[in-house]
C-alpha cells in the first residue's frame, strides 16, 4: 500500500469510538502501535517568553524543549498519549505536528526553481505519522466544549502578533478594530462615542453546550479532506514571497493528497514555516489561537492569557500569595492568576468604572464556564475586583506579595506625556504595598524609556532582577521582573503638598 | 467583595496612614459562594490576617485563632467560609478615622477619593 493511499485511509477511517481508547492519558495495559507514537510538536508563544513555556513543558509534560532560532516557537517531543496534557499548557498560543524540519535547506537561484522544489516537496514529505497525530486530535477536540462559538458572538479585536503573511480570518464584529483606537484618544473610555456593551454570555454557553451533546451523537464520513497553506517566511535573502511559497506547495499537496484547497471551511490547515535557511512543514492542531481564552469581554488593549500565564510564572507564585494587578483592564491577569494559581488570592483594581466592570463579568463568565463545562458544585475562585487608583491605592502597607500589570504604553491607552508622572508615582505606591524583602512586581510596558528613569531612583525600594523582550502587536515591549528590597516603606514627609515625580 | 479583600483594604483619606484600617463593614445583601475547601490555604492564610479586623467584619469568627489552628478541620472550614465564601454585593466601607463612606455596589467597592480629596 503507497504512503499516500495509507494515509488517506487513516483519515477516511475517522471512528470516534474507535480512537476514544488511544486519547486516555492514563497508563495501562499495552496499547495499539499509534498510541506509543512519539511525535515533535511545535509550538508558537509570546516572543520573549519562550524559556517560560519551555519550563511549563518541562514541568506539565516531563519533556524538554529546543527553543528556535525563528523568535516565538519551542520544540518539543512527546508520545501521541500525552497529546490531550499539550492542550491544557497555559504559555503556548497555536500548537502544530511537525512533518519534517530542515535545518539548513539549499534554496536554488532561481524563483521559479525554488517554488518547483517546493511543489515536489509535498510529495516526499513522511506525513503517514503526522497525519495519524492529527487524526486522533481532531477527534478529541469533537469532544472539547465548543469554545469557537462563545467567541464569535464576542466583541474582538484583531491583533497582528507579528508573525509573517497568515491572514486573520476572525471577524471583528462589534468594530473595535485597530483603526478606531486613534493614538489622539488620550483615555479610549473617556470618548463618550465609544458605546460599551456589557454583555454576558451565560447564555450563548448553555446553548453551545448542548449542541455539543447534539452534534457528537452525528457522524461525519468526510468524503474529499479540504486544506489550505499557510507560510510564515522571514529571511532578508529570499527570493520569493510567503503567498507564492504557499501556492507552490499547496499545489503540491493538492496533487498528492487529491484534498481540496479550501482557504476558509478546511479540515487541515498545513505550515509552511520559513525563517532563513530552517524550514518546518507542519499541520496544526490548534485551529484558533489558546490565547483568548479567558477573556468574553474584551476591552481595547486586552492581553493575551498566554502573555499574562507568562508574567505570572515569572514571579514563581508561591501557596497564600497575594497578587494584585492595580491597573488590570479587563482582567486578563488576575484570571488567568486565579485559574492556574488558585492556591494564591488574586484582585483585580483599575480606576475606570468600565473596565472593573469588565472584568467582574469576565470572572462571572469564567465561573459559568467551568460550573457548566466541569460540573463543578464551586461557584467562587479566589479573586476579587476593586475600583481605585494606583497613585493611591487603598491597601494596608507591606500587604501584597506580587504586583503584575501591564502599564499604560502611551500609545493606546494613556499618552507619553501622562507616563512621565503616573510611571514614578506608581512605582511609589507599588512599593509601599508590597512586602519588604520577599514581594516582588512584573511590570509590562512599551514605554521603556520612561520606566527606566522612573526605576533609577528607586533603587532603595524596588531592584530589577530580569528583563524580557516581548513584542505585542509589533510594538517593542519589555517586561521588567522586580524584587522589593527589605527595606520598610517610609511616608514622605509633604513640605507643602505639591506632587513632583521626581 | 470576599473578607479576605476586606482585611487588605485601607482607608487612604489624606492624612490618615495607618489608622485608616481597617474599615467599617456595613453590608446590606450579601451572598455565599461556595468555593473549594483548601485546609493548607487556609492554614497559611491565618497568619497573614490581621485578626481584630475579620472579628469587626464577621461576627461568627472566634476572638483568637486557637492553639494548634492548622490541624482543627472544624476551625479552619469555619474560617475558609468566612475569608473565602461570603461575598458583600451591597453595602459600604467607612474610613474609622475621618469617617469617609466607600460604597459597594454588585460586589465591587470603589475606592477613589474625589479630585478635591486628593489635593491639597
Amino acid at each position: 500500500m503507497s504512503d499516500v493511499q495509507e494515509a488517506t485511509n487513516q483519515l477516511l477511517d475517522v471512528n470516534l469510538h474507535g480512537n476514544q481508547r488511544s486519547i486516555q492519558v492514563t497508563e495501562s495495559a499495552p496499547r495499539s502501535e499509534s498510541e506509543h507514537l512519539q511525535v515533535t510538536i511545535g509550538a508558537t508563544v509570546p516572543t520573549g517568553f519562550e524559556q517560560t513555556a519551555a519550563d511549563e513543558v518541562r514541568e506539565k509534560l516531563g519533556s524538554s524543549c529546543k527553543i528556535s532560532k525563528d523568535r516565538g516557537k519551542i520544540y518539543f517531543d512527546i508520545s501521541v498519549e500525552s497529546l490531550a496534557q499539550v492542550h491544557c499548557l497555559r504559555s503556548v498560543d497555536n500548537l502544530f505536528v511537525v512533518v519534517k524540519e530542515f535545518k539548513d535547506y539549499q534554496f536554488k537561484e532561481t524563483k521559479e526553481e525554488v517554488l518547483k522544489d517546493f511543489e515536489e516537496l509535498a510529495g516526499k514529505l513522511p506525513w503517514s505519522e503526522p497525519l495519524k497525530v492529527w487524526n486522533v486530535n481532531t477527534s478529541f477536540k469533537k469532544k472539547k466544549t465548543k469554545r469557537k462559538k462563545i467567541n464569535q458572538n464576542s466583541s474582538k479585536e484583531k491583533i497582528d502578533n507579528g508573525q509573517g503573511d497568515k491572514a486573520d480570518e476572525r471577524d471583528d464584529k462589534k468594530g473595535f478594530t485597530n483603526k478606531t483606537l486613534d493614538s489622539r484618544i488620550l483615555d479610549y473610555y473617556e470618548n463618550p462615542a465609544i458605546k460599551e456593551e456589557i454583555s454576558t454570555l451565560v447564555g450563548d454557553d448553555l446553548a453551545s453546550c448542548k449542541d455539543e451533546t447534539d452534534e457528537g451523537s452525528k457522524e461525519e464520513t468526510p468524503e474529499v479532506l479540504k486544506f489550505r497553506v499557510t507560510c510564515n517566511r522571514a529571511g532578508e535573502k529570499h527570493c520569493f514571497s510567503s503567498n507564492e511559497a504557499a501556492r507552490d506547495f499547496g499545489g503540491g499537496v493538492q496533487d498528492y493528497f487529491k484534498w481540496k484547497a479550501d482557504m476558509t471551511n478546511f479540515d487541515v490547515e498545513v505550515l509552511l514555516n520559513i525563517h532563513d535557511n530552517e524550514i518546518v512543514v507542519g499541520i496544526a492542531l490548534t485551529e484558533e489561537s489558546l490565547h483568548r481564552r479567558n477573556i468574553t469581554h474584551f476591552g481595547p488593549t486586552t492581553l493575551r492569557s498566554t502573555l499574562a500565564y507568562g508574567m505570572l510564572r515569572l514571579c514563581a507564585p508561591q501557596p497564600t500569595d497575594i497578587i494584585v494587578d492595580p491597573m488590570c483592564g479587563t482582567g486578563a491577569i488576575p484570571i488567568e492568576g486565579a485559574t492556574e494559581w488558585s492556591n494564591c488570592y488574586h484582585i483585580a483594581g483599575d480606576n475606570n468604572p468600565l473596565a472593573v466592570n469588565r472584568a467582574a463579568n469576565n470572572i462571572s463568565s469564567l465561573l459559568t464556564k467551568s460550573q457548566i463545562k466541569e460540573g463543578k458544585v464551586s461557584w467562587g475562585l479566589p479573586i476579587d475586583a476593586v475600583q481605585w487608583d494606583i497613585c493611591n491605592l487603598p491597601l494596608r502597607t507591606g500587604s501584597v506579595d506580587i504586583i503584575v500589570t501591564d502599564m499604560p504604553f502611551g500609545k493606546r491607552m494613556g499618552s507619553k506625556k501622562r507616563n512621565w508622572n503616573l510611571y514614578p508615582a506608581c512605582l511609589r505606591e507599588m512599593s509601599r504595598v508590597c512586602r519588604p524583602g520577599t514581594g516582588r512586581a512584573v511590570l509590562l510596558t512599551q514605554d521603556k524609556k520612561c520606566f527606566t528613569k522612573a526605576l533609577s531612583g528607586m533603587g532603595h525600594v524596588w531592584r530589577k532582577v530580569h528583563t524580557v523582550w516581548v513584542n505585542i502587536g509589533g510594538l517593542h515591549a519589555a517586561v521588567y521582573l522586580l524584587k522589593r528590597t527589605p527595606q520598610a516603606f517610609v511616608h514622605p514627609v509633604e513640605q507643602n503638598g505639591e506632587r513632583t515625580p521626581w | 467583595m470576599k473578607l479576605l479583600t476586606h482585611n487588605l483594604l485601607s482607608s487612604h483619606v489624606r492624612g490618615v496612614g495607618p489608622r485608616g484600617f481597617p474599615l467599617r463593614l456595613q453590608a446590606t445583601e450579601v451572598r455565599i459562594n461556595p468555593v473549594e475547601f483548601n485546609p493548607d490555604f487556609v492554614a497559611r492564610m491565618i497568619p497573614k490576617v490581621e485578626w481584630a479586623a475579620l472579628l469587626e467584619a464577621a461576627d461568627t469568627v472566634p476572638k483568637e485563632p486557637i492553639e494548634g489552628y492548622e490541624h482543627d478541620e472544624k476551625f479552619l472550614r469555619k474560617m475558609h467560609h468566612v475569608l473565602l465564601e461570603v461575598d458583600v454585593l451591597e453595602g459600604t466601607l467607612q474610613c474609622p478615622e475621618s469617617g469617609r463612606l466607600f460604597p459597594i455596589s454588585r460586589g465591587i467597592p470603589n475606592m477613589l477619593l474625589s479630585d478635591e480629596e486628593t489635593e491639597t
